[in-house]
């Protein structure tokens, strides 16, 4: 099954593509210490922006780059480095807005004082990961499609779970948290976090766990053969991303001051994720906060007026883009197998 | 007793379109290995076709499908040329992101065409016969009706005719159905229009039973996967029974776990989908190809 002429399309595909391999060494340069320490001059010069006296609308806009790589970044770990292309992150994202919600409200089944921000956020990726943990057990064990598959259904169940325990969540009608406005502070949040995800994912990259999580998107039967403990492995890493992305999920409810199903168990936000990583370079550590900023800014410039049409352009993008760009901007503009995807075609080439 | 024969009945009757409405989903992931997961979008074109014509001729929902059927052939066969038949051959991945893409495309463009607003297609014979102390309500159960004689020809199409022979041998082994002189992309633009026609059809016939909006479809794309998992991929027999199984399920679940009426039907299918895919990944009954060849 799957034989015949696919050799031919790849490779005419591969030959076609616009590569500039000299810019190979500029990436491996980036992978290492260099990378880190030009990341760590950026976060400190966006810690000093706010300081050349920028209006609140600039700080929101920095805070929403910052949620976007955070969740990229995130959404990278499982579905680019490790492998498992999840369709239903969001469900973290959803998850970590609603505990932050209900410990914020203090929702009618729950003791009254009702926590503070700084005690929820925590709470929120708590949550998210202990979530992962129980949705990962049975998830991370299925292979290839049905796992993206069984995460989207996660997330369509959730949505409809969240509906349906209403004492809880305020079912359709939502929560209302209260609208303490900080952009400075929303501001400096962000900033952390996505500075320590962005560094933590470097991290990984480098260390032996980073390697087998590789090992295992590469090869997950040889992975195991090796020795390394796959499951652990997988749940880890996904509990991780799901921890943060649950960070951001809590923070962005709060900023958001309001909640219900339909806005945080949404398709469209695992969408922007997958997105936002593809267009960057699938696997690698700087792709994903690349493409989280490009489309950032491309659905400011272009679509940004006209309400809802950003969705519809996310969604014909990502078509666009599996087409024509897999191994993304940065697979694109060097070493096409530093990208997972770029790794994939160019393996399907070859053994077939 | 007369609870659980009602909840059998309604089971059935939901099964019945259940199984309709995976049809195309089955049949294309049989065929090329495509989980087309913008099938729920496809449903959601074919239910608001219906309520166009409902609303400006007023059509019935299901006279409606001799427009229906042909037009979304088109735009399946179209789809499959421009867009699939590119990437079928490579990673799944590719695929995956492909129809994941269309889907969200799909559903936020017809909010923007349709507001989000439910609508609904009101039939005169909207009402329910009394039989045996059993309650037929009239659409579901010309649903069901329907929904057997769609299964049956498309059955005979399948196992009787040229191109449904062609169609078969594309999906039992590409590269021998090549050999003999299958045209493998004429034949997948061909099985995709029918599979999306058929969805759309689903649809179309959905319509006058619930309220039609643009996100209605995901959950319908998460019961597909269920019940070709149950029922092996491009089975009819496989459809048919993983869809009364799936109906059956979310009926009883709605009767008899008290206060939650009919709102987990996702939840319901999606517990049962892991635990086929982890206790049975081959599916339940088997069917083109097993359900986990392939898998990139």
């Amino acid at each position: 099954m799957g034989t015949g002429p696919p050799v031919k399309t790849s490779e005419e595909k591969a030959k076609r593509k616009l590569s500039l391999p000299f810019l190979a060494p500029v990436h491996s340069l980036l992978a290492g210490w260099v990378g880190l320490t030009l990341w760590l001059l950026l976060l400190l010069l966006l810690a000093l922006y706010p300081y050349t006296g920028v209006s609140s609308v600039a700080l929101f806009v920095g805070s929403q780059i910052f949620v976007l790589v955070t969740l990229a970044s995130n959404w990278n770990l499982i579905g680019g480095m490790t492998g498992y292309v999840d369709f239903g992150h969001a469900v973290f994202f959803g998850i970590g807005a609603y505990i932050m919600g209900i410990l914020v409200t203090g929702s009618p089944l729950l003791i009254s004082p009702e926590w503070g921000f700084w005690q929820a956020l925590p709470a929120s990726g708590v949550a998210a990961a202990l979530f992962a943990l129980l949705i990962g057990l049975p998830t991370l064990r299925l292979k290839g499609p049905y796992f993206s598959i069984a995460m989207l259904g996660t997330l369509v169940a959730m949505r409809e779970i969240a509906r349906v325990l209403r004492p809880f969540t305020g079912g359709g009608v939502g929560l209302n948290l209260p609208p303490l406005l900080n952009r400075l502070g929303d501001y400096y949040l962000m900033l952390a976090v996505m500075g320590l995800v962005v560094s933590i994912i470097w991290w990984i990259q480098r260390s032996q766990f980073g390697q087998s999580l590789i090992a295992i998107r590469e090869d997950e039967i040889g992975a195991e053969m090796r020795g390394i403990n796959t499951t652990l492995h997988k749940i880890v890493a996904f509990m991780i991303a799901a921890f943060f992305t649950g960070i951001v999920g809590g923070f962005w409810a709060w900023q958001n001051t309001y909640i219900d199903p339909d806005v945080v168990f949404v398709e469209a936000r695992t969408v922007e994720m997958v997105m936002m990583s593809m267009l960057g370079g699938l696997g690698t550590v700087w792709g994903p906060p690349l493409g989280a900023v490009v489309i950032y800014f491309l659905q400011d410039l272009l679509w940004g007026s006209l309400f809802g049409v950003h969705l519809v352009a996310l969604g014909v993008l990502l078509v666009v883009i599996v087409l024509f760009m897999p191994e993304g901007i940065l697979g694109t503009l060097g070493d096409r197998s530093s990208t997972s995807l770029g790794r994939l075609l160019s393996r399907v080439g070859r053994s077939k | 007793m007369d609870q659980l024969l009602q909840a059998l009945v309604s089971g059935l009757l939901l099964g019945g379109f259940y199984a309709v409405m995976v049809l195309g989903f089955s049949v294309i992931w049989g065929v090329m290995g495509v989980i087309n997961l913008a099938h729920g979008e496809f449903l959601m074109i074919g239910a608001y076709m219906a309520w166009g014509l409902f609303r400006l001729f007023g059509m019935d929902p299901f006279a409606s499908l001799v427009l229906i059927l042909p037009l979304m052939f088109l735009v399946g066969y179209l789809l499959q040329i421009v867009l699939i038949n590119r990437i079928v051959e490579r990673p799944h991945l590719m695929t995956l992101l492909v129809t994941f893409g269309v889907s969200i495309a799909l559903a936020n463009l017809f909010k923007i065409l349709f507001d989000a607003d439910p609508r609904n297609v009101a039939v005169a014979y909207n009402g329910s016969v009394q039989l045996a102390g059993v309650t037929f309500p009239i659409v579901k159960t010309i649903i069901f009706g329907a929904a057997l004689v769609i299964m049956v020809c498309l059955h005979l199409f399948l196992q009787r005719s040229r191109l449904g022979k062609s169609i078969r041998a594309a999906a039992q082994n590409k590269t021998a159905a090549r050999i003999v002189g299958v045209d493998i992309n004429r034949v997948y633009a061909i099985t995709a229009g029918i599979c999306i026609a058929l969805t759309a059809a689903a649809g179309a016939m959905l319509s006058p039973t619930q309220a039609i909006f643009p996100f209605m479809g995901p959950p319908f794309t998460l019961k597909a996967v269920t019940i070709t998992a149950l029922g092996g991929l491009g089975r009819i027999p496989g459809a048919l029974m993983g869809g009364m199984v799936l109906g059956i399920t979310e009926i009883f679940v709605s009767t008899y776990v008290a206060g939650i009426g009919t709102n987990l039907g996702v939840a319901t299918s999606f517990v049962l989908l892991v635990l086929i895919l982890i206790v049975r990944p081959q599916g339940i009954m088997g069917g083109l190809r097993p359900i986990d060849a392939e898998a990139e």
